[in-house]
Formats: C-alpha cells, sequence, structure tokens
C-alpha cells in the first residue's frame, strides 16, 4: 500500500519528534515513522542534562567558545554560533512545555557543573533528563495530533528524478512493506552505537538512517569522531552520567590518586570527554588500573545528594555492578557512546540530496566537531530538529506530491522475500556482528595507529562478504525481529566502513581521533572535514568554517 | 509471650468468629493477649487515603499504648498488619511525620517513639512461637485436606513497609503452616492478589470478579478449604460468595477459614467452639473430610 | 552456571490451544492468550539478567523468539514480562534472584494479548495514556521566561517522571484484569503528574474527568501490585490516592468513594472503631432506595449466619481521647491549594 504525507520523519527520538511538531506547527501534514515506540528511543538514556546560556553571568559567545574548543576546533562555528544563540529560547519553550527542571530557592530554572564548560549551565532534571524531554515530546506529539507509524522499519529511501521523494517501510506488527510518499523526508535515527562492542548505547542503535542516507547520494562525514564516554561501568558498559562529575565526584587510580591532576590540571574530572577518556586508557594501560578499570568516587558527595540528584545512576551501579556508590567506589572504563560525525547537512538540516534532511545525532552539522561536550546533546536535537523541521516544510510547501516509489517498494518486496528465502548457509547475523563490534573496539577506539585501521578495513571487507551469506533464522511474517537484524547489521557495515575510511584518511590526531603514529593536531593540513561519498573511493573534503575562533592549542 | 493485641475492628463486629478461635488457641500457643482495647480503628488505608495526618495520629496512639505494654503489636488482620505497618514505616523513615502525630496526640499524655515492632500472628507462629512449638500441639492432623492459602493483600504489599525484604519467608508462611498440620497447600496464582473488598462499595461487581476468580482458580486446582489471615477478605470470599457465584455464574460452595480456626481444629478443638457453623459458607463439606460435622 | 528458562510462546501464524493446566484467572475472564511453552537451557554467570538468556536464545539457540528490548538497563520499559507470575523488567532480573531451582519461567501477563512470544499488544496501554489528557494546558498568561515554581512542586512530579512505560503495573493490576475500562495505574499516575503541575491550567477539568465511574480513581482496589512491582519506584497507587483528595477537594464528592471514606470516619469518630452495618447505605447513600434495597440479600445472610448482632456497638473505652483527635486534624484533608508548601505526606517514602 502507498500512503502520501507532505513531511516524513524517520525516528521518533528527540530530534525526530521536534523536528515533526515543527513541521507540523508550520502547517505541513506530517507523519512518524519509527521502528519503536517513540518513548523507547535511545534519547531516554541521556541522563545528566541540556545546556543553555540562560544565566545572566553566562553568554552565548562563552557557550560557543566551550563547544568550538570542546570540539577540538573541528567543528563549523556558524553552527555553533546558532546553536548557543538560540539555545536560551529552546529551553524556555521546553519548559513552557512542561518540563519539570531542577529549580533554585526562586523557583528559576538551576544548573549543574558538566564537562568542559567554562560556566554552570546545564540544566536538568534528576539524572533523567533525556527520559524527562522525550515524554514532554511525546506528550506535545500527541496534544498535536501528529501521525506515528509505530513499529515501521524503513528499509530504503525513495530518490526519483533528483530529490528524496518517500521510503519504502515493513510495518512489523503486520508483517507488510509499504511505500511512503512525501515531499520531504527528514532523517532523525541517532547513533552507531551497536557497532562497536561493548557500547552505551541501545540496542537499536544501528546507523539506519545513516546507512539510508548513504546509500541514497547523501555522504556521511567525520564518521572517525566517535565518542568513548569517561564512566562506562564495568562489564555491562553501561552509562554513568557525567553528572557525577558534575556534582564533584573524583576519579581515582588503583593508588587512590584523582589522576586527572596530571591530565587537566584546571579542569580535572569535568575536562573533555576525550581528555578524560584518554587519561584513564593510559592510566589503565600503565599498570594503574583495578581490573581493566579505574574508580568513580561519589562517596563525599554524601547519600542526600546521591539520592536526589542521581538516583538513577545509583540505581544502576546497585542493578548492574552490585555496588552501592553511596558506600563504595565505582569500576568504569571509557565505552563507545556518541557518534560526532554523521550525515552531512547544513544548519537547516539540509543533506546535499535534495528533499533529503537530517537532525539529532545522526547528521553532522558539524556542531561537535572532534568531540561533543556533555549535555550539548539533548541541545542539538532540540534546536536542529527545529530547524530541519521548518525547512522541510517550507519545501513540501513548494512541492508537488509525489507519484514516485511504486518501483522501488516492488524491489523492496522482492529483496526482502528473496532474503527470508535464503537457506542457512553458515552465517548468523548475530557472529556477524559481535565480530564487526569487537574489531571496532579493538582498532578505533581511543587510541588508533595505520596497522590497526589497515586491519579493522579488511575485517570490514570479509564481514561485509560473509553478510552475504547471512540468512533469516525466522521465516514467519508477523513481527520478525530477525529479518530487521540482518537489515540492521547491512546498516552498521556500511557506517563501519565509513569511520574506518575516515580514521585512515585523517593523518593526525583531534578531538576523539588519536593516532600514535600521527600523535598531534595538524591544523596547517587538518581544518577540514572528511566525507566518504557512496559509490566513491576516495574521500572529499571540506574546510572547517571558522568565524571567530583561531585554534589554540586545547588544555584543561 | 506477652503480645499487645489488637484485633481490629472487623473481628469485634462482622467476624466474631475470628475473636473467639484466637482467644482459645492462644494460650496453648502461650501467647499471653494484652488487648488494647481503647486503641482507635487504624484506618483500615481509608482514612489515611483522605487524610493522613488523622490516620497517623490515630495509629500513633496504638504504637503508643503497644509501647507502653513493651510488648510486640500483635494483628489477626492482613489490613491492620499493613496499615499500622505503613505507618510505622513512615514514622521511621520521616521524623517529622512522627513528630506532628506525637503533637497532635500529646495532649492525652501519649507518645510514641517509634520502638513498637507490628506482627501479625501468622508472623508470630513461625518467628516467635516456632513450627515445632506448634507441631507438639496438634492432635488431629488434618490429613487429606486440600487448603488454598489466601494472603490478603495488605500483609504482602509493599514489602518495604512489611520487613518482607528482611524476611522474604513471610511470603510462604500460611503454605508452611498448613503443611505442618497434615494438610496439602494448594498451590494458585490467586493467592498473593487482592480479594476486592475495598471496592465492594464502589463497584460491587468487579469486586466480587476479583474474589470470585480467586476462588474458582483455587477450586479448580482441588481445594477444599481457603484459609486466609484476613477478616476483611473473610467477609469477600464468604459473606459475599452467593453474591460472586451470581457474578462468576458458576457455582463456588468453598468453605472460608480464618487461620486460627484451621490451627484450633488440629488442635484438638470442635467446630463449634470455633465457630465453624457461624459463616455465611457452610464449612460442613470440608468437615466431613476430616469426620467432623459443622 | 546453567539455567533452564520456560518460555511461553505465541506464533499468531500457528496460533495453540489454551493450556489448561496453567494457572491464570479462569473462566468467564480471560485466560490469557494461548501459549505453548518452551524449554531453553543457557549457560549464563549467575549476575546475568532474564533479559541476557532471552537475548542468548535468540541469537544462538532460536531467531524466531521475539522480544522487545533496547537499552538492558531498565530505561527504555521495552521488556516488561510476566517473570515466575510476576511482571518485572527482564533486563533488571538476575537469574540468581528470580529463578527457582534454576528454572524460570517468561511470559506474555494473562490480562493482556500478546502480538508474538513475548511481545504485546500495548494498545489498550497507549489509549489510556492518551485518555487521561496528558500534557501541559499551559496556564496563563504565559511568561516570556520560565514559570517560577517553587522547586519542592517540581521535585515532587519527578517521581512520576521517572515512569518508563514499562506496563508491568497495568500487567499485575487487579482491578484492570476483571475490568477492562479502567484507566490503570500507569494513566493515572500520569495524570497526577499533570493534575499537580502548577503550571497547568486543566486541573478541574482533569479531576472531573478522572473520576469518572468504571474507569477513574475510585477503580483502584488499594492492592499495592503496582507500587510493588514497578521498577523505577513510581508507586502508581500512591499518586491515585493524592489524585483522590485532590477531587475530593475540588468537590468531586458525589461518589461512593467519597462517602464511604466520610461514613468511615464520622463511625471512628462516634465509636472509635469501624461501624460495618451503616457504612454500606452511607456509602451508597442514605437515600439510595434502590441500591440499599440490593445489599438485603447480603444482610441477610449476615443475619442467618448470627453475625449480624455483633456488629451493633457502642463507644469504646476512652474513645474521647479519639474524638479530641477528630477535633484537631479531623475533617476532610483533601490536596493543596495553588501555592501551598508540597506537604509531608507528599514526599514519596519507599523506593522499591
Amino acid at each position: 500500500m502507498a500512503f502520501d504525507h507532505d513531511v516524513v520523519v524517520l525516528g521518533a527520538g528527540l530530534a525526530g519528534m521536534r523536528a515533526g511538531l515543527e513541521a507540523a506547527r508550520s502547517g505541513a501534514d506530517v507523519a512518524i515513522v519509527s521502528k519503536v515506540h517513540p518513548v523507547r528511543s535511545h534519547s531516554n538514556a541521556a541522563q545528566g542534562g541540556i545546556n543553555a546560556a540562560l544565566a545572566p553571568e553566562d553568554s552565548w559567545e562563552l557557550h560557543a567558545f566551550d563547544t568550538v574548543k570542546g570540539a577540538d576546533y573541528l567543528a563549523d562555528q556558524d553552527a555553533v554560533e546558532i546553536l548557543c544563540r538560540e539555545a536560551p529560547g529552546d529551553i524556555i519553550e521546553l519548559e513552557h512545555m512542561g518540563v519539570v527542571f531542577y529549580r533554585d530557592e526562586e523557583g528559576k530554572l538551576g544548573t549543574r557543573a558538566f564537562g568542559g564548560a567554562s560556566r554552570a549551565r546545564t540544566y536538568f532534571v534528576g539524572d533523567i533528563t533525556g527520559q524527562a524531554l522525550l515524554y514532554t515530546l511525546y506528550d506535545q506529539i500527541l496534544k498535536a495530533g501528529v501521525r506515528v507509524y509505530e513499529e515501521w522499519f524503513a528499509t530504503s529511501l525513495v530518490v526519483a528524478e533528483g530529490a528524496c521523494r518517500g521510503l519504502i517501510a515493513l510495518d512489523m506488527l503486520h508483517g507488510d512493506i509499504h511505500l511512503l510518499r512525501a515531499k520531504a523526508v527528514i532523517v532523525c535515527t541517532g547513533g552507531i552505537g551497536r557497532v562497536f562492542e561493548p557500547s552505551t548505547n541501545a540496542l537499536i542503535c544501528t546507523g539506519d538512517g545513516m546507512s539510508l542516507a548513504y546509500r541514497a547520494g547523501a555522504p556521511l562525514m567525520d564518521m572517525e569522531m566517535v565518542q568513548y564516554h569517561p564512566t562506562t561501568l564495568k562489564g555491562s558498559g553501561f552509562l554513568l552520567s557525567e553528572a557525577a562529575r558534575g556534582e564533584g565526584a573524583y576519579l581515582l587510580n588503583a593508588a587512590g590518586e584523582r589522576f586527572m591532576e596530571r591530565y587537566a590540571p584546571k579542569s580535572l574530572e569535568l575536562a573533555s570527554r576525550d581528555v578524560v577518556s584518554r587519561a584513564e586508557t593510559k592510566e589503565i594501560a600503565q599498570g594503574r588500573g583495578v581490573d581493566g578499570c579505574v574508580l568513580l568516587d561519589c562517596r563525599h558527595l554524601g547519600k542526600d545528594v546521591i539520592m536526589r540528584k542521581l538516583p538513577q545512576i545509583h540505581e544502576l551501579a546497585l542493578d548492574f555492578a552490585g555496588v552501592d556508590m553511596i558506600t563504595d567506589p565505582v569500576p568504569i572504563r571509557p565505552g563507545m557512546h556518541y557518534a560526532m560525525g554523521g550525515i552531512k547537512t547544513d544548519v537547516d538540516g539540509k543533506t546535499r540530496v535534495p528533499g533529503l534532511y537530517a537532525a539529532g545525532e545522526c547528521a553532522c552539522v558539524s556542531l561537535h566537531g572532534g568531540n561533543r561536550l556533555g549535555a550539548n546533546s539533548l541541545l542539538d536535537t532540540l534546536v536542529f530538529g527545529r530547524r530541519a523541521g521548518r525547512e522541510a516544510a517550507a519545501r513540501a510547501m513548494e512541492t508537488e506530491p509525489s507519484k514516485h516509489g511504486e518501483n522501488v517498494l516492488a524491489d523492496e518486496q522482492r529483496r526482502l522475500r528473496a532474503l527470508l528465502e535464503r537457506p542457512y548457509l553458515g552465517e548468523t547475523h548475530a557472529r556477524l556482528r559481535l565480530e564487526m563490534g569487537t574489531a571496532m573496539d579493538r582498532y578505533v577506539a581511543v587510541e588508533r595507529d595505520a596497522g590497526g585501521l589497515a586491519k579493522a578495513l579488511e575485517e570490514i571487507r570479509t564481514l561485509r562478504e560473509r553478510y552475504e551469506r547471512v540468512s533469516v533464522g525466522d521465516k514467519g511474517r508477523i513481527y520478525n525481529q530477525a529479518l530487521t537484524f540482518v537489515l540492521e547489521l547491512g546498516f552498521m557495515l556500511d557506517c563501519a566502513d565509513a569511520a574506518v575510511r575516515s580514521a585512515i584518511a585523517r593523518t593526525e590526531s583531534r578531538g576523539a581521533q588519536y593516532r600514535t603514529d600521527f600523535p598531534e593536531r595538524n591544523d596547517a593540513e587538518w581544518l577540514k572535514h572528511v566525507l566518504i561519498v557512496h559509490g566513491r573511493s576516495d574521500p572529499e573534503y571540506l574546510p572547517v568554517t571558522i568565524t571567530r575562533w583561531q585554534p589554540e592549542a586545547r588544555t584543561y | 509471650m506477652k503480645v499487645a493485641f489488637w484485633p481490629g475492628c472487623v473481628s469485634k463486629g462482622a467476624c466474631p468468629e475470628l475473636y473467639i478461635s484466637t482467644q482459645k488457641i492462644a494460650p496453648l500457643l502461650g501467647l499471653e493477649l494484652q488487648e488494647l482495647t481503647q486503641a482507635p480503628c487504624c484506618g483500615s488505608g481509608v482514612i489515611s487515603e483522605q487524610n493522613p495526618a488523622l490516620a497517623d495520629s490515630l495509629n500513633a496512639i496504638m504504637l503508643a499504648m503497644a509501647e507502653a505494654h513493651g510488648a510486640d503489636l500483635m494483628t489477626i488482620c492482613s489490613v491492620c498488619q499493613g496499615t499500622i505497618s505503613r505507618h510505622n514505616y513512615a514514622f521511621a523513615e520521616d521524623p517529622e511525620r512522627l513528630a506532628r502525630a506525637n503533637g497532635v496526640i500529646a495532649s492525652d499524655g501519649l507518645r510514641y517513639d517509634g520502638t513498637t515492632r507490628v506482627k501479625h500472628l501468622l508472623w508470630i507462629l513461625v518467628e516467635d512461637i516456632g513450627l515445632e512449638r506448634i507441631a507438639r500441639l496438634i492432635k488431629r492432623p488434618l490429613t487429606g485436606l486440600r487448603v488454598a492459602p489466601f494472603y490478603g493483600c495488605q500483609i504482602l504489599r509493599p514489602e518495604d513497609a512489611l520487613g518482607i525484604r528482611d524476611h522474604p519467608e513471610r511470603k510462604t508462611y500460611l503454605e508452611r503452616l498448613i503443611a505442618l498440620l497434615g494438610a496439602e497447600p494448594v498451590e494458585y496464582h490467586g493467592k498473593s492478589k487482592c480479594c476486592g473488598f475495598p471496592l465492594v462499595t464502589f463497584n460491587k461487581e468487579r469486586s466480587l470478579a476479583m474474589g470470585g476468580s480467586h476462588m474458582l482458580e483455587a477450586k479448580e486446582r482441588g481445594a477444599d478449604l481457603m484459609v486466609t489471615p484476613c477478616p476483611q477478605c473473610h467477609l469477600n470470599l464468604d459473606a459475599m460468595q452467593p453474591d460472586a457465584a451470581r457474578v462468576l455464574r458458576r457455582g463456588l460452595d468453598l468453605p472460608i477459614f480464618h487461620l486460627p480456626q484451621l490451627l484450633g481444629l488440629a488442635f484438638g478443638f470442635s467446630p463449634a467452639e470455633l465457630r465453624l457453623d457461624h459463616h455465611v459458607v457452610s464449612t460442613h463439606g470440608a468437615l466431613t473430610q476430616i469426620e467432623l460435622k459443622a | 552456571m546453567e539455567w533452564t528458562v520456560v518460555v511461553g510462546r505465541y506464533n499468531p501464524e500457528e496460533p495453540t490451544e489454551p493450556d489448561e493446566s496453567l494457572p491464570g484467572p479462569p473462566p468467564p475472564f480471560a485466560r490469557g492468550f494461548p501459549k505453548s511453552y518452551q524449554e531453553y537451557a543457557v549457560d549464563l554467570p549467575p549476575h546475568a539478567a532474564v533479559l541476557d538468556a532471552l537475548i542468548y536464545i535468540r541469537e544462538y539457540v532460536d531467531e524466531s523468539l521475539v522480544v522487545r528490548c533496547a537499552c538492558r538497563s531498565a530505561i527504555c520499559g521495552s521488556c516488561a514480562m510476566w517473570i515466575n507470575g510476576h511482571a518485572n523488567l527482564a533486563c533488571k532480573s538476575r537469574l540468581d534472584k528470580f529463578a527457582v531451582d534454576g528454572k524460570v519461567t517468561v511470559e506474555v501477563a494473562p490480562s493482556m494479548r500478546a502480538v508474538k512470544d513475548l511481545v504485546w499488544d500495548m494498545t489498550a496501554f497507549w489509549q489510556k495514556h492518551r485518555a487521561v489528557m496528558p500534557w501541559l494546558e499551559e496556564k496563563g498568561p504565559v511568561p516570556e521566561r520560565e514559570y517560577r515554581v517553587p522547586a519542592a512542586a517540581m521535585e515532587n512530579l519527578v517521581q512520576e517522571v521517572s515512569c518508563i512505560s514499562c506496563g508491568a503495573c497495568l500487567m499485575d493490576c487487579e482491578s484492570f484484569a476483571v475490568n477492562p475500562d479502567f484507566l490503570g495505574p500507569h494513566a493515572l499516575a500520569k495524570a497526577y503528574r499533570y493534575a499537580d503541575d502548577p503550571r497547568d491550567a486543566a486541573t478541574e477539568d482533569r479531576l472531573t474527568r478522572y473520576s469518572e465511574p468504571r474507569s477513574g480513581i475510585w477503580e483502584c482496589t488499594h492492592c499495592y501490585e503496582c507500587v510493588q512491582q514497578c521498577p523505577k519506584g513510581v508507586a502508581p497507587m500512591d499518586q491515585i490516592l493524592k489524585l483522590r483528595r485532590m477531587a475530593v477537594q475540588a468537590g468531586q464528592t458525589d461518589n461512593n468513594g467519597t462517602r464511604h471514606a466520610d461514613a468511615f470516619a464520622d463511625s471512628v469518630r462516634h465509636t472509635g472503631r469501624l461501624d460495618e452495618l451503616a457504612l454500606v447505605p452511607k456509602s451508597y447513600g442514605i437515600f439510595n432506595i434502590g441500591a440499599n434495597l440490593k445489599q438485603l440479600p447480603g444482610a441477610w445472610n449476615l443475619l442467618r449466619a448470627g453475625k449480624l448482632l455483633s456488629m451493633l456497638h457502642g463507644p469504646i473505652p476512652g474513645v474521647q481521647r479519639i474524638r479530641d483527635v477528630f477535633d484537631k486534624v479531623g475533617g476532610r484533608f483533601g490536596g493543596r491549594r495553588d501555592g501551598e508548601a508540597i506537604d509531608a505526606y507528599d514526599r514519596p517514602f519507599h523506593r522499591l
């Protein structure tokens, strides 16, 4: 069957719902497509808070500088200026929508300190800020009556006559595959956590939209910039929010030392995430770790602060590592967490493909350059989700309804049927994904070098060949997860390939990319983005946009 | 063992057989019942719903009276157990609430210092008296009887206020006693669910559907009778059983025993002494299985 | 360590006959969706969760097993299911704590429909959520910057904002099991979150809506299942009780629930005890002849069993003490008005 809408949003996390809401408010007929119910989107796992320069002693310029410095000067400064200038308005709008932000004694919005920030500008709800925002957005979607195609899995974008005109999606609850025709499509599918193993990300973070946009002709930018979050729980890899360090927690090595004094004498534990992750990796590699981890010590914060401001991570540590952070330090290690890179867009969410937009973690404007500051991602989703929504709606107003896609629908039906009918040939998606994730975590993590990256590339190439022999272990129609997992693996391999190739191309260290063979930052040659384009073996390059802040040495 | 005995309102009202059978078995178990004759109703969760300050004060009076006796407060009703435990737990967790309640009751010369332990007879039997001592009292093993335990939700949840965190076995005491007495405990899902009593004046049909469905499930699993430590459950299960059967459109005829009655039978008391002839649903069928007459 | 995981499976393309031998609400109520139970052996460390076992089975043993899951860390709410007969999040349920003799049984809760295997149909869940108007109706005038509200007022709502919509509360809700029209703990907790938000303009309309007979706050049977089973400490029942207070305060008193509570309090005030005889007619309304007549057969049963007489009693000794308490803090307490400080009684004290 075919459905017609003005704007189709793929992904119902914060960026997707904000984009959809804005497009609807701009008068467009909007549909949001999501492979899970909106509130299951990974935005719900964001804990610490959302940044904005609202306080009188703060300024958007300071926020922007912190962001640019945090990005190790790879961020496009015109985009960062927009992010920081518009942030206060978006926070107030959120509050008016009903978010139960923390208040100070005067009943005004209150802040906490966060990494890489020269002023306390992080607004929060306990340590469940992402969840609080996500539910508020969902409430607004209900209020506005925006249509959501829930548990519909997108398999392909429709590109015809030089523009994106919709997508093909599998209705998992009923087993039918449909065409959604649109005048504009906004991709908001989040990150690529499952490409790495372990990762803080949910099982659904498989880079679907990045791969779909890539195959449709939109380049992927800065894919080598993968953030390893400093405090992920030992074993499970679950995120323990930066908010703990924001409230004053220490990082200790085996000798009980606050080792960050040696790596970031001014900011200590609240230095930029890549700096902290590298510091931890060094401590562990040099034998000062505890069982492959270092320790997050919150004991001195006291029970009251922990239970009021950090209750969720207290529960996480207790439930999943058996440690009560009120009485004991928690073992943590760096874990893959966020993709700074993604689908290249301009400041209005436009990709190189007309009619195709992107926002949120899956997009790369670039706001976060080589490293993202904590609490800037939630902001990114709202500011740029809104902008993409408005822009897509505007395009929809001046575009004819699409008549395309039936052939793509027929192709997809054939392709999926063939995939389902493939007999067991010895390969399973689970095994391949684990091999991919392990290779990426080994060669494309906190420290990289040419040899390791070459091995990673070889591994990905081999996995791609073996992928052609993966079969689907469930032949049913209704709610076939085995089928969607196989499709997700395909998306992930595209993203892994782009990440490795970008890391190989960038022969310097900057932000999250640290190469032991090119350990210095090279502004003379590398103030540019790496773009991977589908069908081209060589990367393209785009210079970084610099408005006010010339690159300086980056110390914390 | 001396206890400050709180019989609750229902055992002095609609379920006198509970009060009487408790009095009968207490001496055998070494329980010296010092009844709190001046203590107010615990509010049953209903008063605390509309007026927490009032419920706190009423419960503070009761807890203070028990404290003055220097003994554990013993209840024979799941709802009393649950309600008083919740207030006691709130007093322990939030000193401001206790201070407020004490402020209200002070003019009557009362004060609660937070030291009373609240324990249902069911818990006292296993934890304080002990299964061994109880076993020695058995004169008439209830062999051949299949007994379905029905706890009553208020003695099982919330687990923190009821000390079940520290004593998770409290969720199994009925089965253990049933087995000790020689009978066979019936395993069924509804044993820990709600009988519906709180809803009986709000939505009678749904209330009876709840209790009725658990009784029906127990019967389908072979129960000859049901035993409950809660007289409010008893009302919805026994007194309202004919209505429940009508709602379900199925016959029930399941005798509902109070816990002390079951024990009393095993200890050798006659059904008449335990007022087993004063139920709405006749206990005759179950009793004949152990060669007794109602 | 070896574990046996028994999974209640359901394949809509090959439906099974109901298994009559298994526990669940008996007819005429739904015996739950017909399932066939399949056993799997897994080898996982003791601290592994039930979800780890299910993912393992799905990845390495039987690719046709479906289960909703995403975050694995108790924040997305996808993986709630019946584990050994009670609703829990599979990712938070450790095998060593939940398995009995090395075995654990998982399935869609019997009061829910299964889509396939462990994936349950959440249509009713989301309809109920939608029915409580779960969004802020901004109170005018909307300020240029943030609304100024006391910190405690926002902190008060965080307990419900912790809800991850997993559905565990609804799965074990007794009232919902016998009355599908009941809005349920999750929806009513969300209802409270907006009803008590000082920035919301629609409070009165909400309270009327939530007090509807057969679906609203008075249908809760007070059994604490939702409080006990909620993995995030939302304590939905407590939120429902707060709504009851607010509703009564707002004048929504023409219902059996309010009359029942009033009659209860009156009885204790006069006699120190509960007067069961008066409670029934007072709850229905003394002049509600029709309803009161319907209670007569029940009264007749009690009379025949010799229980009626003991229900007549006078005041207990020392009743003045109790009446003094009523004089001081009696009456309908009700909810707070706008601007009043959060009361000690609204502070949640259990995080389970």
